[in-house]
């Protein structure tokens, strides 16, 4: 056989695995041009995709729920000093939070009450002529209307530098967190910028710091209980006082006050607060 | 509250404000509260022959050069800590414009140069950068071994007197 004669049989052999083979990268090409163009290839996936994710939100308490809820029971079951731990703090403060919530709103209502139905004077006259004496009544109101004062500082605007303080526990260095306190204000002021406001009260749980901005400096309240309305006058007219009486005094005399009688001062003051209610 | 003052640190991001202060004391606050309210306050009380100063040193969280921070950071300081990093020519190439327009801002607080880092020249080094430096006067500090630290913090605590 010559050469030509091969070739010519090669042909009629192979014609169709020839063919095949054509065939097959076509359509490999096709394919290969989806997968790589995700604008073709997005609209046949989504499909199924989306066929999936509908079939799995609709039977997935049917498909997975038994067996999840097995687990979580198990595992509390197996482990309920833990959870109870867990939940134990939360709980505690949900409540006490939620107790002093009702408080503050009794005695919020009770204010109310009292303003409509007397003013406050002619009600303690007429509670003392009643009883010869300080009833039990308002004894309790007056309690439920009182927070507690923990500590007192006086802050110098700006620098945060402390003036004077009193307090009854001793943990953190007061200097320390008069300037703390002096940079929580300055950021408030400087991240929501309202036009000369100033940060007046942060909570936290049951503690509340009452702030107020006199001049050059500025006092801070740090109160346990719940605060309403009356009292919150009650400590305003306090506080004025407190400026004409003792600062305005210590900022004319600096050199003669020592921080001792500063603190006398500030603790003859506040202390006034804490009288009311016993 | 006579010798009570408060104490900023300024000059670029990662220059070792904040590392010279944790070399200088120790800290009572957490470190977070830089993070969540940018700003944290330490205190150090220093005598300088029966003199006593409490610093009340402010340190600032992120970008401190002197035009991006708020001013209430800097409102009443009665004393400056620049610091510098002897190995980004970046962090002192406008010191002498910072240092005009703070003393236009804080007319009568004492501010003291501080070239930090200084560990990690040779002496060879630290004298040739350290003559190329534009202005002169500063304290040669590394608040990684603690080198000078002290003496930054002291200098400026003689000036608050
Ligand atoms: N080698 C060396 N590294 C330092 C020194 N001071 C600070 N650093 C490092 O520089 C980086 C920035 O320091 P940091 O105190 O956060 O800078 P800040 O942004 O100015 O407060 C940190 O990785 C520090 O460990 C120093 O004196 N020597
Ligand atoms: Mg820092």
């Amino acid at each position: 056989m010559d050469k030509e004669k091969f070739e010519v049989l090669k042909d009629i052999l192979f014609e169709d695995a020839r063919k095949r083979n054509e065939e097959l990268a076509s359509k490999v090409n096709a394919i290969d041009e989806i997968i790589s163009d995700r604008e073709k290839l997005e609209p046949r996936i989504a499909l199924i995709l989306e066929d999936q994710v509908e079939f799995l939100e609709k039977n997935f308490p049917q498909l997975f729920g038994n067996a999840i809820t097995a687990s979580i029971r198990k595992q509390i079951k197996e482990s309920q000093e833990e959870v109870v731990d867990a939940l134990y703090p939360i709980m505690g403060k949900m409540v006490k939070k939620y107790i002093y919530r009702e408080l503050a709103l009794l005695s919020e209502r009770i204010d109310r009450q009292l303003e409509k139905a007397f003013s406050w004077e002619g009600w303690v006259t007429r509670i003392k002529a009643w009883c010869g004496g300080v009833s039990e009544k308002e004894i309790i109101m007056k309690g439920l209307a009182r927070p507690h004062l923990e500590e007192v500082f006086i802050i110098q605007q700006h620098t945060g530098l402390l003036i004077g303080s009193y307090s009854k526990n001793n943990t953190l260095d007061k200097d320390m967190i008069a300037g703390m306190l002096t940079a929580i204000k300055s950021f408030v002021k400087d991240a929501f910028r309202g036009g000369g406001q100033e940060l007046e009260t942060i909570e936290y749980e049951n503690y509340k710091l009452v702030i107020s901005n006199l001049r050059s400096f500025y006092v801070v309240l740090v109160f346990t209980g719940f605060m309403n309305a009356g009292f919150r006058s009650e400590l305003d007219d306090m506080l004025v006082d407190f400026q004409k009486e003792v600062l305005e005094k210590y900022l004319a005399n600096k050199e003669i006050f020592s921080k001792d009688q500063l603190t006398q001062l500030i603790k003859a003051q506040f202390d006034k607060l804490n009288d009311g209610e016993k | 509250m006579g010798k009570s003052k408060k104490v900023i640190l300024l000059g670029n991001f990662g220059v070792g404000k904040t590392s010279l202060v944790r070399q200088y004391v120790f800290h009572q606050f957490s470190e977070e509260y830089m993070t969540t309210i940018g700003v944290r306050i330490d205190k150090k009380v220093v005598t300088i022959n029966r003199d006593e100063v409490s610093m009340i040193i402010w340190d600032i969280a992120g970008e401190s050069t002197h035009q991006k921070i708020p001013d209430s950071y800097k409102l009443g300081a009665h004393g400056i800590i620049y610091v510098i990093d002897v190995l980004r020519p970046s962090t002192y190439k406008s010191i002498e414009d910072e240092m005009i327009s703070l003393q236009e801002l804080l007319p009568n607080a004492p501010i003291v140069k501080v070239a930090n880092k200084i560990d990690l020249l040779t002496e060879k080094e630290r004298v040739e950068i350290v003559n190329n430096l534009p202005l002169n006067d500063y304290v040669l500090c590394s608040a990684k071994n603690g080198e000078n630290v002290e003496k930054a913090f002291y200098k400026l605590a003689g000036k608050l007197i």
